[in-house]
């Protein structure tokens, strides 16, 4: 690469802080243009180990500080693991410092240590309560949608399956009803074939019990007790006495003819009767 | 005036350190200048103990700053780092031209601070990390990718501000020189010093540190498990501990090792390193080169054809004139 061979030139004993910022040779040729890293790109790579070495020594803690100090460990990676697959590397980075605190745990328990926080120690949190809490508003929202991405499949499955089932009954009332008809004609033909003086005998087997008998529409109006006799129309109110009297006469599903009918006030109502003229005039006549 | 330093870590250095010290032998007892009581067993075991003298004591401070023109995702992850170490002190922007390595070693003395995090940001878009140990210590520059900071919403968890955390590498850091250097240098730069104090007593979460690909990554964790007493675990409760992301999150690349602090010697240079420069060239050639590539496949047909003529067909005039 002909970066890292320009970078050489200005090497060793010079600040570098700006090799980062100079414009790049263009040098490629035609053909390769696309270049990726290359396995071992530069070969002459300045690597001074000793002097590396040297310079870690001169730092470094003493040796024998106390673990307390330093409160690190070191965990096997295992096998190599792949940049790209996200998952599998994050996996890693947390069974290492799982397994790095399970160790610093035994090891700070057996020093008698205090080292858990006990659920009643408000301090500083590195995050905002305010933060905290938007936080927690988004996981809630999100299983929110997901919970009702879940519903709403589950009512179109089972849309699909109440349509079937629908689908069904109607095909099997239908055979139903065309059996009827049909042994209704059979009954019919048998009697002309064999004489109408035959009697009762005949009965058209028409099997009553067989289905579950004459059934009411089930449709129930909702809010309307079953002995309500008109029909749940009776409360509607704040329409005017004249739309309620014409609702009544000519509206569909009006008051179910509750004109004649007794109540506690027609049996005492003797308004229409005036000293009983109607029996008078019967008695004449007779 | 008995007694000259504090023994803070006495006691805990003292039970490790039990061989009597023969070889200095005892100040006499001077009745002048008050060393009237004989010198405490404390006074003569610390001589094995850790360094020389002393009891170890870790006296590290952290100066954090970052240079001008720097964008606001890498400078919340400044302060996302200045949050996590108590140790630190954040100084304010430094101009790009004096970022020129004296004037930041000045800048270290003069904070008094033993190592330094230097965020420095080129072309608002290239973030580079240098991670210094003060007086002529070595330092080292990464490119720093893949930036997450706390204020994310996906990362769920939250620790005590201030606590000391829990350290793990990965051990891939012992294999080669230069990963030791790095690892005794995060060690020493994100290791909060026990008796600091901003520290918190507990601990309650937990830095990871792996080298995968050539790449340091970091990552932060807050350890939750289910306990009654705050010094013992229940007997399954290793097992129930589970791990909560806090972050930030941020992948280095090491790119130089030097000798001295902000320049000298180059020690370690990155072989597989290429800058984010010569990356985007090199995506803005090839890009450049399909048309350069059409134009040239358009001249090689010219030449091929001109080369080998058809034969000249012989149903053209079929249909012609009817």
């Amino acid at each position: 690469m002909v970066g890292l061979a320009r970078e050489e030139a200005l090497a060793h004993d010079e600040v570098i802080m700006d090799d980062a910022d100079s414009d790049v040779e263009v040098s490629d040729s035609e053909d390769d243009s696309g270049e990726e890293a290359q396995a071992t790109p530069s070969e002459n790579a300045i690597y001074n180990k000793e002097a590396i070495l040297e310079k870690l020594e001169d730092i470094a803690w003493p040796k024998n500080v106390d673990w307390m100090h330093k409160l690190t460990i070191e965990h096997d990676q295992g096998g190599k693991v792949d940049v790209n697959d996200d998952l599998a590397r994050e996996l890693a980075f947390y069974t290492q410092a799982l397994d790095g605190t399970r160790q610093a745990f035994e090891k700070l328990q057996s020093m008698k240590v205090r080292f858990l926080r006990p659920t009643d120690y408000y301090a500083e949190m590195v995050k905002t309560d305010a933060h905290m809490h938007k936080i927690k508003g988004r996981l809630l929202s999100e299983k929110r949608r997901i919970e009702e991405a879940e519903e709403r499949k589950k009512a179109r499955e089972a849309k699909k399956i109440a349509k079937e089932v629908q689908a069904e009954k109607n095909k099997q009332r239908a055979k139903d009803k065309k059996e009827q008809i049909e042994s209704v004609k059979k009954w019919r033909k048998q009697r002309q074939q064999g004489g109408f003086a035959k009697g009762n005998d005949d009965v058209p087997d028409l099997n009553f019990e067989g289905e579950e008998g004459f059934k009411q529409s089930k449709k129930k109006r909702p809010g309307v007790s079953p002995g309500d006799r008109s029909g749940g129309l009776a409360k509607r109110g704040k329409e005017g006495k004249n739309r309620r009297s014409r609702d009544a006469k000519f509206g569909h599903g009006g008051r179910k003819g509750l004109k004649k009918q007794n109540t506690a006030e027609t049996t005492n109502d003797f308004r229409s009767y005036k000293g009983g003229e109607s029996q008078t005039k019967k008695r004449k006549r007779s | 005036m008995a007694k000259k330093r504090k023994r803070t870590d006495a006691p805990a250095e003292a039970a490790g350190a039990d061989k009597p010290d023969d070889s200095a032998p005892e100040r006499p007892p001077r009745t002048l200048f008050g060393f009237t009581e004989p010198a405490p067993d404390a006074e003569a075991a610390p001589a094995e103990a850790g360094s020389a003298v002393a009891p170890f004591r870790n006296k590290e401070k952290v100066l954090i700053t970052c240079s001008r023109r720097i964008a606001y995702r890498y400078r919340h992850l400044m302060q996302d780092i200045l949050s996590l170490l108590p140790h630190a002190k954040k100084d304010s922007k430094v101009e790009s031209k004096q970022s020129k390595g004296s004037a930041l070693n000045e800048l270290l003395e003069l904070r008094s601070c033993s190592s330094c995090l230097f965020f420095e940001c080129r072309k608002q878009k290239d973030l580079y990390l240098w991670m210094v140990k003060s007086p002529g210590g070595p330092s080292i520059k990464f490119l720093v990718n893949a930036v997450h900071t706390m204020e994310e919403l996906k990362l769920t968890g939250n620790h005590l501000k201030g606590s000391r955390p829990l350290i793990t590498f990965s051990t891939n850091f012992d294999e080669q020189p230069h990963w030791k250097l790095v690892k005794e240098m995060i060690t020493q730069i994100f290791a909060t010093p026990k008796d600091h104090r901003k520290a918190k007593p507990f601990h309650d979460h937990v830095f990871a540190f792996s080298i995968v690909d050539g790449h340091v990554w970091f990552r932060n964790y807050q350890i939750s498990v289910p306990h009654n007493e705050i010094d013992k675990v229940d007997k399954g409760g290793l097992d129930k501990m589970t791990l909560i992301e806090v972050g930030p999150r941020f992948c280095l690349n090491p790119i130089k090792i030097f000798g001295g602090s902000f320049g000298g010697p180059t020690w370690y240079e990155n072989p597989y390193y290429i800058s984010p420069n010569q990356i985007r060239a090199l995506e803005k050639r090839q890009k450049a080169g399909k048309y350069a590539k059409k134009v040239k496949a358009k001249v090689r047909r010219k030449m091929h054809e001109m080369e080998n003529t058809l034969e000249p067909d012989e149903f053209a005039e079929l249909w012609k004139g009817e």
